[in-house]
């Protein structure tokens, strides 16, 4: 019974016009179901549609725009080499404008719509965490580039993990300070997701590495004076200050650490001196300062210096470890539709499930929540206005110099 | 001993901060003064201020001593602009002409800051100057800060000394007071309305090309300049320029010491309990005077 019904509701006989276009109304719908569902089908000659959401503007493009570039070489490549199951491969792509809202209407857009046969995430973590109830209620197979855990964690079982994962950004850096002796450590945590879940992993492999954590600190993203911080960090006389940072906040530390003459025999973060910008801020500060990236481009990952070569001559400039995680993601997606033998969603995430392969990325190589356990991160130091690998020595391009100098 | 010294330093550092953050009000607060107008685009004159003080670092290596002189002339002419294009083509008397007049900003402010998204993308951006420490016994003093906080008191002063000594500055008091005493009188205030929004707009350049040493801006974070400005002068007195001097002091103290002593994500919610707390006791702001708001 309805709640709200009207006691004295005027009740008319439809007109034979309302009639009529009632029915024109049901005919076109009919109609346009059918068309799309003859889009929708698998014709072999049509391509394979893979469908994202990118942030091609507003703040957070930048870096968005490298995974967009990447995804659109990868996808290049894919047709160069005869394409998908006999089918060329086509990208279906809208602007979220970092909006997580956004992204989730454009996937249903995606999935609906233009019932695209393929799925890639969007650039950020906090955009993935929101798409992905829906990716699972419609089952299709996603892999993201988002390094937080928690959309893997088993809940979205459609969704797989296609970029390092944030408790293992660090792990290098306490590998390099292990070995050098280094026993205590500051960490300095912006009060975000992803730098709270990376202190975490930091203070697991310190545990395991007989390093002590004798000062934490979480502070607000929009600090703007690291004074305080930095000088209390300082008091507790630490080996290594380390900060789960971002750019401007990376950038906020080591100005006060230099202006206080606060001094530690290692400085190292985990976003900041990756952006060419720390350089450019910093100056000769940068110097000497460590940082994580998850790519490099003189690693000796399968195909990676073609890869450069072609983003060069594609693109214009030279790719960043975005780039390459978008890139190496069009990789495992080709691999796994290659093993899956088909476009079936299921058979498709058990495919990547299943995954052991060789990306520019590095090895992509899962656990069975679809967290990413092949790739790696590694360490790079600013030498000379310039950033130059350093662990681990296998893959480094110069000697990492430490202990960092008093300022 | 050795607490002292940090105290002293913690209160040395919380004064200079708060001259950071009173430059970065300053130009907000004239123009609130005279006009009663918000200019919600002001956070983002000062990030494009020191965006631009970036690329003339990227391009000639030019530092701010060169950078603010420019940029201040640059955005006199926007505020002149913005005050001949926009601003005196609206009816901007009464509640109503409040409303009108931050809309109009806020339009602006979001047109800006997209503007310089295209020109200058997403990324924080910073220029290495003023990096060193300056020994005070055993303090080291950041020079960025004392820099920043020198020249905040300077303009300060010199905006206050303009306001009372000079007869410009007697006449935009008077505007400020009773814009129809004023025009009765025979000021033609119009003029001095377009001459206050355009220093306000140079001020907010001086600042963005300076502060950008210290605090690394976006194309995008004007929005979260311009609050934390109006905050200030809002704690002072609206338009109230001891009262801002005051609040900024009494806001980069606060904000040091209680990053110091109760954590930094502390430091944050402290400011704005003060606030609040002066907003219940005195809705005027700490000098303001009553009824102004």
């Amino acid at each position: 019974m309805a709640l709200f019904q009207r006691p004295h509701a005027p009740h008319r006989p439809l007109s034979r016009g309302h009639l009529i276009i009632a029915c024109l109304l049901l005919m076109a719908l009919a109609l346009s179901a059918c068309a799309s569902s003859n889009a929708g089908g698998a014709s072999s000659s049509e391509p394979i549609r893979i469908g994202f959401s990118i942030t091609e503007t507003g703040p957070q493009s930048a870096p968005a725009k490298f995974d967009l570039q990447g995804y659109q070489l990868g996808a290049e490549a894919i047709n160069a080499q005869g394409g998908l199951l006999g089918r060329k491969v086509q990208l279906v792509y809208y602007d979220d404008q970092g909006s997580a809202s956004t992204a989730v209407q454009l996937y249903q857009r995606l999935i609906t719509t233009d019932k695209v046969d393929l799925l890639v995430g969007p650039y950020q973590t906090d955009l993935t965490s929101a798409i992905a109830p829906l990716v699972t209620r419609y089952k299709m197979a996603m892999p993201a580039m988002a390094a937080n855990l928690e959309p893997f964690s088993g809940r979205y079982p459609y969704l797989v993990q296609s970029i390092t994962q944030t408790p293992r950004y660090m792990i290098p850096v306490i590998d390099l300070a292990a070995t050098k002796g280094y026993k205590t450590l500051a960490l300095l945590i912006q009060d975000t997701a992803f730098p709270r879940e990376l202190a975490q992993g930091i203070k697991q492999e310190a545990a395991a590495r007989d390093i002590r954590v004798v000062f934490e600190a979480t502070y607000p993203a929009d600090t703007n004076d690291f004074t305080a911080l930095v000088l209390k960090a300082g008091a507790a006389k630490p080996d290594m200050i380390i900060g789960a940072t971002y750019l401007a906040d990376a950038e906020g530390i080591i100005r006060a650490a230099r202006a206080s003459n606060v001094n530690a025999k290692l400085f190292a973060f985990s976003i900041g001196p990756v952006e060419p910008e720390f350089g450019s801020a910093l100056g000769s500060a940068a110097n000497g300062i460590l940082g994580t990236t998850l790519w490099f481009p003189t690693l000796k990952t399968a195909g990676n210096a073609e890869f450069v070569k072609n983003f060069r001559a594609r693109f214009g400039r030279d790719p960043d470890y975005h780039a390459a995680m978008a890139y190496a993601t069009m990789q495992a997606l080709a691999a796994a539709v290659k093993m899956a033998g088909s476009l079936d969603q299921t058979k498709i995430r058990d495919a990547y499930l299943k995954l052991d392969l060789q990306t520019v990325a590095g090895e992509f190589k899962l656990n069975s929540l679809g967290q990413q356990l092949g790739y790696q991160s590694y360490v790079l130091q600013w030498q000379n206005g310039r950033q130059e690998l350093v662990w681990p020595p296998e893959v480094a391009t110069s000697t990492v110099q430490l202990p960092h100098p008093n300022w | 001993m050795l607490q002292l010294q940090t105290y002293l330093l913690l209160l040395l550092t919380g004064i200079m901060w708060g001259g950071v953050y009173l430059l970065m009000a300053l130009g907000l607060n004239l123009i609130y003064g005279v006009m009663k107008v918000v200019n919600l685009a002001h956070g983002d004159f000062i990030v494009v201020a020191g965006l631009l003080a970036v690329t003339l670092y990227g391009a000639f290596q030019a530092g701010p001593v060169l950078a603010i002189p420019l940029a201040a002339l640059l955005f006199l002419l926007v505020g002149l602009a913005v005050y001949r294009g926009l601003l005196a083509r609206v009816d901007t008397a009464g509640p109503q002409g409040e409303l009108r007049t931050l809309l109009i900003t806020f339009g602006l402010s979001s047109i800006i800051s997209n503007i310089a998204l295209l020109i200058w993308g997403g990324q924080y951006q910073s220029v290495p100057f003023f990096q060193s420490s300056v020994r005070l016994g055993s303090l080291f003093l950041p020079e960025s800060l004392i820099i920043s906080s020198l020249v905040a008191f300077v303009l300060a002063f010199a905006v206050q000394f303009w306001l009372i000594r000079t007869r410009w500055g007697r006449l935009v008091r008077a505007t400020a007071q009773s814009e129809l005493g004023a025009a009765s009188c025979g000021l033609n205030t119009s003029r001095i309305r377009l001459l206050t929004f355009a220093l306000g707009a140079a001020l907010a350049g001086a600042a963005g090309a300076l502060t950008v040493v210290l605090i690394p801006v976006q194309a995008a974070s004007g929005g979260f300049v311009t609050v934390q400005a109006f905050t200030l002068i809002a704690l002072g007195g609206l338009g109230n320029y001891l009262g801002a001097l005051l609040a900024a002091i009494l806001l980069g103290v606060i904000e040091v010491s209680s990053s110091y002593f109760l954590g930094a994500s502390a430091a944050s919610a402290m400011i704005y309990l003060i606030f609040i707390l002066v907003l219940i006791v005195r809705p005027q702001g700490l000098l303001g005077q009553r009824g102004r708001i």
